[in-house]
């Protein structure tokens, strides 16, 4: 039965989580039946291996042997596609949560009915945090049966801890994708404010790497919090998932009085 | 203020930006009435409603409803509204079934035999998705949640708007169960024959200001119209000028046509003496309203 906002928004979000879902396993499945292939390709490691380290850093920082199992789910999942992936629903979704129906009109329906707005917003941000870890469990899942299917020698809790960590630092621009829809009302700005914050950060993390006057601003981007423990070789790292998850609760509470106090639009 | 004021707004302003949204609004709505908010598309009649719900907030003054002040019980007020939005915007992707069952659970249970009832009455297509309804159907659900919390108040803007002749007489026929049930009712609308046909008074608003707040007789009492008369010989017009209420005289051969304010009596008696063969009568748009009406006392019209 539907009772709250919380269930409605589940409830609206269950068709596109299901496509995000099979779609993240999909790509899990196939990353594994690809590595025996690569596992073989010892030319490559010592082609990567001569490469300078500016150009390693790049890749991300699990090209230390590319072969191995952690290098090539380091390199070709968690460095990129994954957080990209769920960056982009995170974003979507958090863009929508309040800004989206407002734009529709829909969300000014809602707060004629006895609801708190802070609990309108507490209820969005509940769904997006528990779409988020639902499309992690669902890819580490995937990953992890694909894995020990195919006698992959890694650790399935690393590829949990490495997950974990790619859904906390989405969760970081989807929280502020939210937080913008929640000041200003517009779904593209917030959309356009949180890829582009995403953006700019990203290549500050990369670009840091290599630019050495860059190199102690690193600490500012969520990305760097991400890549630098090596969570696939190393496991998570308590300092860099707090920094992020601070982040979230940071643009979660910002959310709330930003929300009430203002004029709702059309 | 007492008990029985259930809408009380006091200077109530709201501005955007530069631009003027409304200017010190003061409306007392009365328990059991229904108060009509007349004016044009633009003039403010949503803002206000918005500023009453606390959907925006007031530049200046403020607004109780049942003696609560809307900024700090606007939970404890939507609970005892029942609200339908101008623009309405339903979510597309339920049934109406769903939506009002939805809509129930935030509001703690409904009597739904009551909402079955009322769904019958307006024909509502309750297992269809909402996507695929027209207008006139999107509008009976939009009124449809609005009552079926039986709510001491009703704000409802612009409530007829894609209804047809029949489903707005069962509105019609609703809205005055309503009120013999001692509930209190605050429409807008742009349309001046809808309101006096409705309404108990009428607060008339004009680009954000509230020009006047009158009972349905005194604005009957002031009504104009424009008639056309239609003779079956040339008429003389001297039979017709210094008629009481009756000005813009023009006869083209056998057609008079004039404006009149208030009673037509005299002017029927004076038509009375020759054939008639048809009589027009034109409603008055609004802004013909408040330029002959309420400049009158200003300029003397004719």
């Amino acid at each position: 039965m539907l009772n709250n906002v919380f269930l409605k928004t589940l409830r609206d979000q269950q068709r596109s989580l299901l496509y995000w879902a099979l779609y993240l396993i999909a790509i899990a499945v196939v990353m594994a039946l690809f590595y025996p292939t690569i596992s073989k390709m010892t030319a490559f490691n010592q082609y990567l291996s001569q490469l300078p380290a500016s150009v390693k850093e790049m890749f991300g920082a699990g090209v230390v042997d590319y072969t191995s199992p952690v290098g090539y789910f380091s390199t070709e999942l968690f460095s990129f596609m994954v957080p990209l992936l769920l960056l982009v629903f995170g974003i979507g979704f958090g863009a929508n949560a309040i800004a989206g129906d407002e734009e529709k009109g829909t969300l000014g329906f809602l707060l004629a009915n006895p609801v708190p707005r802070w609990r309108v917003v507490a209820d969005k941000f509940g769904v997006l945090v528990v779409s988020m870890i639902l499309l992690g469990l669902f890819f580490w899942g995937g990953l992890a049966i694909a894995a020990s299917s195919m006698h992959i020698d890694i650790s399935i809790l690393k590829l949990g801890e490495a997950t974990l960590g790619s859904v906390l630092l989405a969760l970081v621009f989807a929280a502020l994708a939210f937080m913008a829809g929640c000041i200003k009302g517009s779904k593209s700005t917030s959309m356009g404010v949180a890829s582009g914050v995403g953006v700019l950060t990203y290549l500050l993390n990369t670009l840091g790497g290599m630019v050495g006057w860059l190199k102690g601003y690193r600490f500012l981007s969520p990305f760097y919090h991400y890549m630098e423990p090596n969570t696939l070789q190393n496991g998570l790292s308590p300092v860099h998932i707090l920094v992020l998850a601070g982040l979230v609760v940071v643009f979660f509470i910002i959310s709330i009085p930003a929300f009430t106090r203002r004029d709702i639009g059309q | 203020m007492n008990n029985d004021t259930i809408i009380n707004t006091v200077k109530l302003t709201k501005y955007y930006g530069k631009q003027k949204g409304i200017e010190e609004v003061d409306l007392q709505v009365q328990r059991g009435e229904v108060f009509g908010y007349l004016g044009p598309n633009g003039a403010g009649k949503t803002t206000t409603i918005r500023t009453i719900l606390d959907f925006i907030r007031p530049t200046r003054g403020s607004t109780t409803v049942f003696d609560l002040d809307t900024r700090q019980h606007s939970v404890e007020i939507h609970r005892r509204v029942g609200y339908l939005n101008g623009e309405l915007a339903l979510y597309n992707d339920m049934t109406g079934e769903d939506l009002l069952k939805y809509l129930g659970n935030l509001r703690g249970g409904l009597d739904w035999k009551y909402v079955k009832d009322l769904a019958a009455r307006f024909q509502c297509d309750l297992p269809r998705r909402i996507q695929g309804l027209s207008l006139g159907n999107k509008q009976k659900l939009g009124l449809l949640q609005a009552f079926m919390h039986k709510p001491e108040l009703l704000i409802l803007d612009e409530p007829t708007n894609g209804l047809d002749p029949l489903m707005q007489h069962e509105f019609y026929d609703l809205l005055n169960e309503t009120k013999k049930a001692g509930r209190t009712i605050f429409l807008s609308s742009h349309v001046l024959p809808e309101v006096e046909k409705v309404c108990d008074r009428v607060g008339i608003i004009r680009q954000g200001k509230v020009v006047a707040v009158e009972t349905i007789e005194t604005l009957k009492s002031h009504s104009i119209r424009q008639l056309e008369i239609h003779f079956a010989r040339v008429v003389p017009k001297e039979k017709f000028s210094n008629l009481p209420g009756v000005r813009d005289i023009n006869v083209q051969n056998n057609i008079l046509t004039c404006t009149v304010v208030g009673s037509l009596d005299a002017l029927v008696k004076a038509s009375a003496q020759f054939e008639v063969v048809n009589i027009i009568s034109h409603e008055p748009s609004l802004e013909d309203i408040f330029m002959t009406y309420y400049n009158e006392g200003k300029n003397n019209v004719k």
